[in-house]
């Protein structure tokens, strides 16, 4: 399983002095906010990236989540840790564009296609050239289920799922970056597990 | 613990997501039941079915430094061409009022923040993402790459927003679903606003109800936080909103907001909020808000301090 809070973990435990990076980035110090930016932007490309499977959208969301943490960096108060607060930024603008897919109808990266609906972000990746047979015939097959299974649930549930599944984060964090409670992001986990078992019943 | 109640715990125990007591007591009836062992084999299986699903990332392998490296570049350019444009604007000026003493002998203080926070909504000005008048059509246009080629032809992407109308009762799912979407129109506090304003006559549902707290609390705008709280006065008696008037006593910046967390805690007694309250009061720092928490506990026989 994807574990990227052992990432976090290992960033936050690198010599970095957060706390005092944040307070001199929020004293208009921009080679702090740079330095605080450099630590976690890897993550939040990654995060960006799992929940849209879109570059160009992920790009938009580095963009305007980091935008966002600059413009309101006076008002964190350190009541959660950075990484926390940043992470809320992150899956709050990444939440706007799906519900915009989902208002949209919308689903960006699955294609119709003579073998059914396919991820073309993992179509890219099974067409490469070193890519091994097996797996590409894997891919091809189940990619596009397992895709359309997570473009069933709602745009929280998947949220949700994305981040305790790939990323490895627990609910009680998850629930504070979603702004709930550590009770609801349970209750969210379970439906989105029930409903994409469901659609993949076939397959288990 | 039985089946039911197990299975719907394997989910949450795959994850190592159970206290060491619910732990045992799954474990203690797994051991016994075979069903469930069988559900258990299921969800797993599911589990390892979704991890063989390739991480977008991983997916665009070599792609993904690439894609740091130009994130990199457009944010920098996006924050130099802001700090060029936003130099002591009003903003600056809107968030020193948060920092401002109210003295107790004009609570109209507490209401023009209340006003200004509720008006600023509508009126956020263009630069700020403030509703833009359509003119011509498509309303906005953006030219993704262009093309030449020999014979002297150019090929140009554009991404174009057009606006279109529609009509349709609140009952209506898709119009609901619009409404919901609005609320998290992130560029323009004066459609959230008004979203909130028309999704408010069914905060009896669960997903609105959700979407009122989840602005109230993570909303930038005061006027957007102030309607939701609006929305969420009949429902003044639900613990979850409750707690989250709590939470908004405590770390709401806008005195104007806290104040009418105060009025919607006013319209439901309930004597479990009264620690939270003294609490509240011992660190309110504006002199009026400390007034009406103050007058709420006495309303409640409840002293102002702990003691």
């Amino acid at each position: 399983m994807h574990d990227a809070a052992g990432t976090v973990s290992a960033r936050l435990a690198a010599p970095l002095d957060e706390a005092g990076l944040i307070r001199a980035a929020q004293q208009g110090d921009q080679d702090a906010f740079e330095r605080l930016v450099r630590a976690y932007d890897h993550s939040v490309l990654r995060i960006a990236m799992n929940l849209l499977r879109s570059p160009e959208e992920a790009r938009d969301v580095y963009q305007e989540a980091f935008l966002k943490v600059h413009r309101n960096l006076n008002s964190f108060r350190f009541d959660c840790s950075f990484h926390t607060w940043l992470y809320r930024i992150v899956t709050n603008i990444c939440l706007d564009h799906l519900r915009r897919r989902k208002v949209r109808k919308e689903e960006p990266t699955i294609v119709e296609t003579s073998e059914g609906p396919v991820d073309r972000v993992t179509q890219l990746e099974a067409e490469a050239p070193h890519a091994d047979p097996e797996r590409q015939m894997w891919n091809r097959e189940l990619s596009g289920k397992i895709e359309g299974a997570l473009g069933g649930l709602t745009p929280r549930e998947r949220t949700v799922f994305e981040l305790r599944h790939y990323e490895g984060l627990r609910l009680r964090a998850i629930g504070e970056i979603i702004g709930t409670t550590e009770e609801a992001a349970k209750n969210c986990l379970f439906r989105a597990t029930q409903k994409m078992r469901m659609s993949l019943e076939a397959f288990i | 613990m039985n089946c039911a109640e197990v299975n719907r715990q394997i989910p949450l125990y795959c994850y190592g997501e159970v206290d060491s007591e619910t732990e045992e007591r799954i474990e203690s009836h797994l051991g016994e039941c075979l069903a469930c062992q069988d559900e258990l084999a299921k969800h797993r299986s599911f589990l390892e079915l979704m991890d063989q699903r390739p991480h977008a990332a991983d997916a665009a392998g070599a792609d993904l430094d690439s894609l740091l490296v130009g994130c990199r570049s457009d944010l920098r350019r996006a924050m130099s061409s802001e700090a060029a444009s936003t130099g002591g604007s009003w903003m600056d000026a809107l968030r020193g009022l948060a920092h401002w003493h109210i003295p107790f002998r004009i609570p109209v203080g507490a209401a023009a923040l209340v006003a200004l926070g509720f008006y600023g909504a509508r009126f956020t000005p263009d630069k700020f993402g403030g509703t833009r008048a359509s003119v011509g059509d498509p309303m906005f246009s953006n030219v993704q790459s262009i093309q030449a080629d020999a014979s002297g032809g150019v090929q140009i992407s554009v991404d174009e927003v057009r606006r279109h109308e529609v009509k349709g009762r609140l009952a209506d799912p898709r119009i609901q679903e619009l409404l919901l979407s609005a609320v998290h129109e992130e560029n323009n506090p004066g459609v959230r606003v008004e979203s909130i304003d028309v999704l408010k006559a069914r905060a009896d549902s669960e997903q609105v109800r959700q979407a009122l707290l989840e602005r109230l609390t993570h909303d930038p705008n005061a006027g957007v936080r102030i309607k939701a709280l609006e929305g969420l006065k009949p429902y003044a008696g639900d613990p979850t909103v409750r707690r989250t008037l709590a939470t908004v006593l405590q770390k709401d910046e806008n005195p104007g907001v806290r104040v009418q967390a105060i009025d919607v805690l006013t319209t439901h007694h309930d004597d479990s909020m009264v620690g939270v309250l003294q609490d509240v009061v011992q660190r309110e720092n504006n002199n009026y808000v400390r007034a009406r928490l103050t007058r709420l506990l006495e309303d409640m026989k409840a002293s102002p301090g702990t003691y």
